[in-house]
Formats: structure tokens, sequence, C-alpha cells
């Protein structure tokens, strides 16, 4: 039910926010009631993070205001949301391992337990076991945090978040951030009993991709897409088909990913995995990639997919099932392995993984395949020149030299020194792990026509992208994945490309 | 870019000031007898420097490097006799394997150089105690027949100052030509993207860890032909300058910048100060001093701080 209450717990209007190229939300106004757990749901990229990140005082919105208990108010930094009663529980836990739980729950709070600078520990943890019983914990507060199991971790976190009720102005706003992505069923259930037996002194926003749980804990839901919030319905009227066509929805232009140039793809099947599994990250996966062909993974985070990418690339190992190269099994300790065997990684973290930027574009362009412009043991540097003269020629790309620092050329300029790294080190296999990630429009359509040339010289092109939009227009095939296995997969020839929301049924 | 340009040309502009300073207060600073002589006096600790440069390049230290050229200096002054000249090159692969060492240390048991290196300049040192049995080794008349190479001059200039300039031209040819020394200034600039590009990370450190032995090997065979004598404690004193070199010639000890030119610059400034303060009489017990004091200066102007936020 609706409870617009006269002094809502939090209200946001017209909250906007840009960053260079983006523009991350566009007038986002949400209202939580006293008491009232709100879900917030859309995809990769809809704004949920940014949202949180303002309303956890980290960025300053460009515009709009943000009114607690029905004051307008300024965060000026995660110190003061604190200080107002604001409190984020992190998917990626702020608890440091190596100290106690009464520790970490007054971590940076200690002085109200200290005389004359030395800290009261017995006070301390008198303290903190008040903060764990509200939370129904029974954990001793002198226990080692790293000792705990992740749930009750999760759980001390919960508490940690209750201690700013003392500290402040009583009743809470606490921001659940993917809480439950990597627990299991009971340990959820514990957290949302908590969650509700909380609501008396405490209101919450949920963000999560788990559309029944959300569905099921919040009063509710605010579905968000491309920066604004495009629905809000109460939880009890909504079911997840509902939200799965809310979350999708845009309009997909065909010019726009090439996919007049998509040709069928080969026969020849370039990497194959069978039954690979890498722990808790995902399980079971068989994928096969063909000569020419271009395989999407969607997903959401928790999908394993990122995982899946690293492990064909070497960084992690797989636990078990094996890899196949040209139908034969292949190990790859490391990058070192997969480069030599003709595999190509296109990092999402471009300027620390993908580029050395302290390095010139000729350098960075031979660093995998510097044999190639090497003569008698010696690096030719003539011949490395003109190759990477030939490279920046053939891709435009915009720099005021090859000896220029890569450090201080655009994303997209970047971003195809990395690509003709890897055809310069004749890559058969390329894994794009969101490549148009902060890109600009035009930029991003070079990656794409990048994308299609690689798939009509027969490289096989494993693909991350960043919107369902871009891996629906440029794959032959995607592959769906929800919770580390594979859920579903799809064909998407030129002209019969399946629908986002057949796929978003199948990842969340 | 105009800062960049500035930094770099500082070490060679400070050079060239400093020489100029001692000069005017001591006008026989510049005669052409005492830079060679200066030139020579560089020497080993160019080579030094020298080995270290790539450890630094690639974002690491050695701190062993002072230890193995004693060891190396009482190996040249024990296996002299037996095996003649080949006693240098034993040197100087005693030098690699200590550095080989540092390597495995560093690379496979995941111990930062820093404490890979001490560590293994901890072992040399006692080792070179335990040979030389605590004791300055002498070389004997015959022995000397040996030094020539070191110690002589050919068309005036001192075989020192050659074998630097040969040591130059290595290190150049390394550092500009061959994969290993890409590979060092790219690991170094930026180790996730380079391993990312299937550079063998742990090999290149583990070689250039062995570069810097056997180049302190090199010195500690030049100092024991220079000085007639092997000692466990000969090249004490030379760990601070020789990395003080490095870094006032302009290396970034953050890595990924540098050069062995730059060196050589820096190993020059390191020698005029000291000869300078000789010539004004500075007392020399204050060198080292000064030496830290000018590696806290050079770093403090040539560290970029926006790339480490986190000094621990």
């Amino acid at each position: 039910m609706s409870t617009a209450a006269p002094a809502p717990a939090l209200q946001l209007v017209g909250i906007e926010k840009s960053f260079p190229g983006v523009k991350a939300l566009q007038d986002v106004s949400i209202t939580l009631g006293v008491g009232e757990v709100v879900g917030l749901i859309g995809e990769n990229g809809a704004g949920k993070s940014t949202l949180m990140r303002i309303l956890s005082g980290v960025y300053q919105p460009d515009a709009g205001n943000i009114r607690l208990h029905g004051e307008d108010t300024v965060l000026r930094n995660a110190q003061d949301a604190a200080r107002r009663g604001i409190a984020m529980v992190f998917q990626e836990q702020s608890l440091l391992p190596n100290l106690t739980v009464g520790q970490n729950i007054y971590l940076g709070a200690e002085a109200q337990f200290s005389r004359m600078g030395i800290v009261q520990w017995s006070r301390l943890y008198a303290a903190a076991a008040r903060q764990l019983a509200k939370v129904q914990v029974d954990v001793d507060p002198s226990t080692i945090t790293g000792d705990l199991d992740f749930a009750t971790r999760q759980m001390v976190e919960l508490a940690k978040a209750m201690t700013l009720e003392e500290a402040g102005e009583g009743h809470l706003v606490i921001l659940l951030d993917e809480p439950t992505s990597v627990l299991e069923q009971a340990d959820i259930d514990i957290l949302f009993a908590r969650v509700r037996a909380l609501k008396a002194r405490a209101s919450f926003v949920f963000v999560s991709h788990r559309l029944d749980e959300v569905l099921a804990l919040s009063d509710r839901v605010y579905v968000m897409k491309d920066g604004g919030v495009v629905a809000e319905l109460p939880a009890a009227e909504a079911d997840t088909r509902q939200l799965h066509q809310l979350m999708v929805g845009r309009d997909r232009h065909s010019e726009y990913y090439r996919e007049a140039q998509q040709r069928p793809f080969g026969e020849k099947v370039l990497l194959e995995t069978r039954g690979l599994c890498a722990g808790a990250h995902y399980r079971d996966v068989d994928l096969t990639l063909h000569v020419g062909e271009v395989l999407g993974i969607a997903g959401v985070i928790g999908s394993g997919r990122e995982s899946l990418c690293r492990t064909l690339f070497g960084f992690e190992q797989p636990t078990a099932g094996e890899i196949l190269l040209d139908g034969a099994p292949a190990r790859i300790a490391g990058p070192a392995d997969a480069v030599a065997a003709g595999i190509g990684y296109v990092p999402r973290e471009r300027r620390n993984e993908g580029l050395v930027l302290f390095l010139s574009v000729a350098a960075n362009m031979t660093l995998a395949s510097l044999r190639r412009v090497m003569r008698h043991g010696m690096i030719d540097h003539a011949a490395e020149a003109r190759l990477a003269g030939e490279w920046v020629e053939r891709l435009h790309i915009r720099t005021p030299s090859i000896r220029a620092l890569c450090l201080n050329l655009s994303g997209g300029n970047q971003q195809k020194i990395v690509l003709a790294k890897w055809m310069n080190a004749h890559a058969r296999i390329i894994i794009l792990d969101h490549p148009t990630r902060g890109l600009d429009v035009g930029a991003k359509e070079e990656v794409y026509d990048l994308v299609r040339s690689m798939s009509a010289q027969g490289l096989g092109v494993l693909l991350i992208a960043d919107t369902l939009e871009e891996t629906i227009g440029l794959c032959h095939s995607i592959m769906v994945m929800r919770d580390g296995r594979v859920t579903r997969r799809f064909d998407a020839p030129s002209g019969a490309k399946p629908r986002q929301v057949d796929l978003v049924e199948h990842m969340v | 870019m105009n800062r960049d340009t500035l930094r770099q040309l500082m070490p060679i502009v400070t050079l060239v000031v400093l020489v100029v300073l001692v000069a005017a207060f001591q006008p026989s600073f510049v005669n052409p007898a005492t830079l060679l002589g200066m030139a020579s006096d560089t020497a080993t600790l160019f080579v030094l420097g020298m080995g270290v440069t790539f450890v630094i390049m690639l974002g690491g230290i050695d701190l062993s490097i002072q230890s193995v050229a004693s060891l190396a200096s009482v190996a040249v002054a024990l296996l002299i006799t037996p095996l003649g000249y080949l006693a240098f090159p034993v040197a100087v692969l005693v030098g690699a394997l200590a550095g080989l060492l540092s390597g495995i240390a560093h690379v496979q048991l995941k111990i930062p150089s820093f404490i890979a290196t001490l560590a293994v300049g901890g072992v040399a040192a006692g080792v070179a105690l335990l040979l030389a049995d605590a004791q300055a080794i002498t070389l004997g008349e015959v022995e000397r027949g040996y030094v020539g190479w070191i110690t002589g001059t050919s068309l005036g200039i001192p075989h020192e100052v050659l074998i630097a300039l040969v040591v130059l031209a290595l290190g150049t040819v390394v550092q500009h030509y061959t994969a290993f020394g890409r590979y060092s200034q790219a690991i170094g600039a930026g180790e996730p993207a380079a391993h990312a590009a299937g550079i063998r990370v742990g090999l290149h450190k583990t070689i250039a860890c062995m570069l810097s032995g056997a180049a302190a090997g090199l010195a500690g065979a030049i100092l024991a032909g220079r000085l007639a004598s092997g000692s466990p404690t000969l090249a004490d004193q030379l760990l601070l300058p020789a990395i003080a070199a490095v870094i006032v010639g302009g290396t970034a000890i953050t890595g990924g910048v540098g050069s062995v030119w730059r060196t050589l610059v820096g190993a020059l400034i390191i020698t005029v100060v000291r000869s300078g303060m000789t010539f004004l009489n500075v007392d020399i017990f204050i060198q080292q001093s000064v030496f830290g004091a000018m590696l806290v200066i050079a770093v403090a102007l040539t560290i970029d701080r926006s790339k480490i936020p986190i000094v621990k």
C-alpha cells in the first residue's frame, strides 16, 4: 500500500546527475514513507547505483532536492549522510575481516567509549552487543569478523547501520544494495524477517536484481530505465512479468548495430567449454564459439558472466570442466597462455588492464605481439612505427603522434588502440568485456563496425555488452546466465532477433 | 608537457650547475686529469646503478647490491689464483645467482622486493664474511697481473671508464632493443595491463633481479681490481649512492619511467658532489648524509603522486 505519510522519511525531488558524456539521472523523484520498504529495480546502467551513491552522500546531485523527514538536506559526504541517519548495507561488505565484530560496528566512532584517549573496550563491546540484539544476531562482539560466515557478516553490517539510531536523529533510512545476491535462501529469509522487524525503527530502500524478492519484501516498487523512473507501483499489485516489460522496451535501431552486415557464421568451432565450473561464480557452462560468430552473454551482476570470461583468458582457473580450443583440450594457466593460443581480451577496466597509459600508442599496439616487429632479436623501431601508423590510419585513431602517451587520448581512441593490439597479435578469439563502456555515441559505432569486420574476417567474438540492445543488435547467438547458470540460449540472426523482454525473463 | 620536459632536463642541468659551481671555487677542478679521475671514480657507481635501474623501472628495488658486490670481490680475490681471468666472469655469475635468489623470493614467494633483496643481501654478506674469514684478502704480485684490464689505461683513458662505456652501450641496447627492456617499462608503468597483454611478468622481474645481481658482481670485480683486494665490506657505503644515482638521474621510484643514460647522469652528479665536497674541504664523514638528503629531495621532486595516492 502506498503510505504517503505527512512527512516521509525521505523524499527525492527532481534529482539530476551527469557524468562526462553520460546523463546518469534525469528528473528522478522518489518517496520513502516512515517504516516503508521501497524496492528499486532496473537493468544494468539504469541509474540505481548512481542514485544510491547520491543518497549515501558519495555523489552530489547536479539538480533537485533531498528531503529528510520533510526538511531540505544537503548530504555533503558519506559521514554527513551517516550523521543524518542514512546507512548503507553494501553487497561488497565494508567490514574489516581482521577486526572484532565490536570494533567493526564502532569503527571510527570509538571516541564515545574513550576516556583520555584510551578506549574502554568493555563498554564498546556492551554497546555492540545491544546493536547485535536489535537485529537478533547471536554473536559475541569480541569474535574476529573474518571467522564469521558471509550471511552473519551481512547481519553484522545491518547491526552496524543500527548504531546510527543513537548517534543521529532516531529513525533511520537504510539502503540495501543487492544484499541477497550471494546468500542462500534460508539466510535470505532470516534477513528479510529482520528487515520487517526493524520497520518500526527504520525505512528501507531495497535494490535487487531478483524481482521475486523485491516483490516479497517491498511495499512499493520503483522501476528505473535510462536514468529515469518509468513506473511506481504497489508491490501487491505487481508481478514479475509486468516488471520485466517495464524494465526494457527501448527501441532498437537495427542500423545502429550494423545488422545488415551480419553474415551467417562458419561451421568450424574455435572455442568450446564443457561443464565448466568456478566455485560460487558459475556452474556447468557449455559454450560453443564458431568461426565468425559473435556470441553474447546476457546476465545481471552476479550472473557469473564476467568470471566466465576471465577464466577463458586465464585470469581465473576453473574448478571443474574443460576448455577446448580447435577441438583439443587446452589448459590456460594465465593470460600468457591465452595470448599464445590466439585469444585477446578487451577488459572493462580499459585504463587499468587494457592499456599501459604511461606507454606510447605504438608500444601499446605491439605489446601482445612484440615478436612481429623484432628482427634478429632486436626491436625494429622503424617497423614498429610503420605498423602503428597503419593502424592509426585504418582505425582513424586521433592522436598527436604514435609516440604520444595513451594517457592523454579520449576513451574511444584508447579503446581502438586496445582492439588494434589484439588484431595486431592475430588473435582468433576476442573477448569483449563491456567494450563500449564510457564511450560516446560516435566511438560506440566505430567499435560496432570493428566487431562486424572482425566477424567477417572469421574471428570468434565473445561479447559482454553494456546493454541488452547492444547484445541483441550485435550478436549471432545469445546465452543468458542467471546466478551462475546458463538459463537459456537464443539464436539471433539478422531479421529474427529475440526481444529484450525474452532475455530479461531468463536474467532476473 | 612542459613540466615533463623540465623534469627530464633537470638532472643534466643540475650536473652542469654543480660543475660550474665547484669550478668557480676551485678552478683546478676542471682540468682534464681531475675530470678523467672523476670519470673512473664514477665507473663502479654507474655499473651498480645501471643494474638496479631495470629493477626500479619495473617498480621494484634491489637493496642487496652492496653486499653482492662485496661478495663478488671476495670471489675474485679467492679465485684469481686457481682460475686466472676466469675469476671475473665467475664473480659476475655469483652476482647473477644472488639476483636469481632475490627474484625467486620476490616472484615465486611473493615477497615485496625490498624485503626479498634486503634478506638476500644479508645472506650474501654472511657468505662473504665466511669465505674471507672476516678479513680483507690482498692480491699478491702474481694476481695483480690479472687486473690490468681494470686498472690500466689505453690512449690515456682509464680502463674503468672504457668498461663503464661498454656497460652503458650494453644497457642501452637491452633497454631499447630487447623485449625485456620494453616489457620492463610496460610492467613498471602498468603491471595489470602488461599482465593482460600476455607478458610473463614474473619472468621479467626475475631477469631484472639477475641483471642487477650480475651488474653488482661486475662492480665488485672492478673494485677488487682497483683496490687490489677483496673484502666482505669492500662495497659498503655504496648502496645509498647507487640508488641515489638512479633516482637523481630521473628514473622514477614508482616505476615505468627511466633509462640507463639517466643513471649515468645521476652517477656523475653523485661523483661531482663527492669530489666537490673534498675540493671544498667539507668533512668526508658528512657525505652519506648529503647523499641521503639528495635522495629525499630527488624523490620528492620527481614522484608522480597521482600514481600512488597511498604511500606505505
